[in-house]
């Protein structure tokens, strides 16, 4: 069963003076469980549309999707689910605690279980000392975490966040990453949209490059980064110990490195040069 | 749906309404002296102010609650973080009716026992003729406040089609006006008298409307409370059972219309 199944999804929104925009064509995507993938695609894509659509605020205008196998049409669909919307907001008259509390008992949690989640995530996300203030006197970096602690606070099996460093500082991006790799590393699945190539590089096992609705590309990161591997450098310490670097296509490698060693010099090192992820993305949507 | 009508509540309190009714609520200290200038049916006077104070400020809440709740969420992008829950949208709504509705109970309760004071003071200081009959005064408060819970839910139901506050806050206010009319227009158009000067359709559109506008003429016991007569049990079940259909019916359109609702 995957994560997350998406068949066919396809929305068109009807604008005023009947004017309609596709937003999406036509997705197909499978997300393993366990498997992180990054939803790349630059502004206007189709991301936070595929996103609404998984969690049931808006309905698609064709096609399907399950997560578990449920389908979103369904309220049980979300129960699995940890979502962080694209900037959120929060009842903004609740504290940080009593919010989390309002979320547990939503995926039904109570007691000792629900305090216990409550205190680890606060903690976890720097919020304890701030949990009794309200959510209105919260900075934006402290709305995103509390976003993140209300993700966290059921520990779900799938994680669908919707841009989920965007504004943040760079201590705030880092703890984003941290937080995905901690999930990776405990098999759960995460969908994150982006349009910053950098975050789908480091914590990616799976990138899909949406563009203008439609998917461009859906591969394993590492195939994408080999993909893009323009030559390699070579270096290679000389008897008298000078080191010499070359830069080498594909085709000669095997060669070089044979002479190198037939003449008793010593390979140091050998480096895949590579367009970078960002080169790719570029490529894809076509500037 | 206990838990949204929890937020609902906490929501209300955060944001100081009940405190502004407390305020308002000092304007029964005054009743007892404003009645006593009138010097005679102090009394009645007294639960006549009263009732209409306790009808006013139920209105304006169930107005303005009730017009902007759904609203405030979608303006204020909350619908996103809340409707993505694995919560039913009728949850949602319900909840939301029944937070407002409660909130709308403890506020007559408390501004209910306020008048019961204000008017305890009148009666004293100027006994009347006919001594106060409190199980009318406390009928026609759990009327008032049923008239008002009905138009929340029409609030909900105008919130739940409107992306806007001016169609629900209008909209229930025209409702409101409406209604305390309908009566009289549609014996109007019925009547021998006005069978040359209205046309058939006007007439056909007059009983539409009627039947469509809530009646809310029943619910207004004042009457009965200010001069101790006792209402028509057979009419208080007949209301009753009026506001559990129309409300029912009202809150069963409001989740028809939200279930397709996208949150875009
Ligand atoms: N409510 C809406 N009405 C009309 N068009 C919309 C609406 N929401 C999004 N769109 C259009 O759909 C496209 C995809 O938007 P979106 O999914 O928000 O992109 P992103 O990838 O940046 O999240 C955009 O062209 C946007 O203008
Ligand atoms: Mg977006």
């Amino acid at each position: 069963m995957y994560a997350l199944e998406i068949r066919g999804l396809g929305k068109t929104f009807r604008g005023k003076k009947l004017r309609t925009v596709e937003a999406l064509k036509g997705i197909d995507l499978c997300v393993e469980q366990g498997e992180v993938l990054g939803f790349l695609g630059p502004n206007g894509a189709g991301k936070s549309t595929t996103i609404k659509c998984l969690m049931g605020l808006i309905r698609p205008t064709v096609g399907s999707a399950t997560i578990l196998g449920r389908d979103i049409a369904s309220a049980e669909a979300r129960t699995s689910v940890g979502y962080l919307p694209e900037n959120p907001a929060f009842y903004d008259y609740l504290s940080a605690e009593e919010y989390l509390l309002f979320v547990g008992r939503a995926f039904g949690m109570q007691g000792d279980l629900l305090s216990r989640r409550c205190e680890e995530v606060l903690k976890q996300l720097e919020l304890w000392e701030p949990r009794r203030r309200l959510i209105r006197t919260y900075s934006k970096g402290m709305v995103q975490r509390v976003g993140l602690a209300q993700v966290l606070l059921h520990d779900p099996e799938v994680y669908i966040l919707d841009e989920p460093m965007s504004g943040l500082d760079p201590i705030g991006r880092a703890l984003v990453k941290e937080i995905v790799l901690d999930l990776k590393r405990r098999g759960k699945c995460v969908f994150f949209s982006t349009h910053i190539t950098d975050d789908v590089e480091k914590v990616c096992d799976r990138v899909a490059v949406i563009n203008h609705g439609e998917l461009k590309v859906v591969d394993r990161v590492e195939n994408i980064l080999m993909r893009g591997t323009e030559g390699y450098a070579v270096s290679i310490a000389a008897a008298d110990g000078s080191v010499e670097e070359r830069v080498v296509a594909e085709a000669q490698l095997q060669g070089v490195i044979s002479d190198a060693v037939a003449a008793g010099r010593s390979i140091l090192k050998v480096e895949p040069r590579r367009k970078s992820m960002e080169a790719f993305f570029l490529d894809i949507v076509g500037h | 749906m206990l838990n949204i009508m929890m937020v609902t509540l906490k929501g209300i309190f955060r944001d100081r309404v009940f405190q502004g009714i407390m305020a308002l609520a000092v304007l029964f200290l005054f009743i007892p002296s404003a009645a006593s200038l009138s010097m005679r049916q102090v009394t009645e006077l007294s639960v006549t102010l009263s009732l209409s104070l306790i009808s006013f400020i139920l209105l304006l809440l169930s107005v303005f609650l009730g017009g902007t709740s759904l609203w405030r969420d979608i303006e204020r992008r909350y619908s996103y973080s809340v409707l993505s829950l694995p919560l039913r949208r009728s949850s949602y709504v319900l909840g939301r009716f029944l937070g407002l509705a409660l909130f709308m109970l403890l506020t007559s309760t408390v501004l209910g026992l306020a008048s019961c004071a204000a008017i305890a003071v009148s009666s004293t200081l100027y006994p009347a003729e006919r001594p106060v009959v409190w199980g009318f005064l406390l009928l026609a408060l759990v009327y008032a406040t049923l008239k008002y819970v009905l138009l929340v839910a029409v609030a909900l139901l105008l919130s739940t089609v409107s992306t806007s506050f001016f169609l629900p806050i209008f909209g229930t206010i025209c409702t409101y006006l409406a209604s305390g009319i309908s009566q009289q227009v549609y014996e109007y158009v019925h009547s021998p008298a006005a069978a040359q000067a209205v046309s058939p359709m006007l007439k056909q559109a007059v009983t539409v409307a009627y039947y469509l506008i809530p009646n809310l003429a029943g619910f207004d016991l004042k009457l009965n409370a200010i001069y101790g007569v006792a209402p028509n049990p057979g009419g208080l079940a007949l209301t009753a059972a009026y506001f559990l259909t129309y409300t029912a019916i009202l809150l069963g359109a409001s989740i028809l219309v939200f279930n397709r609702r996208e949150m875009k």
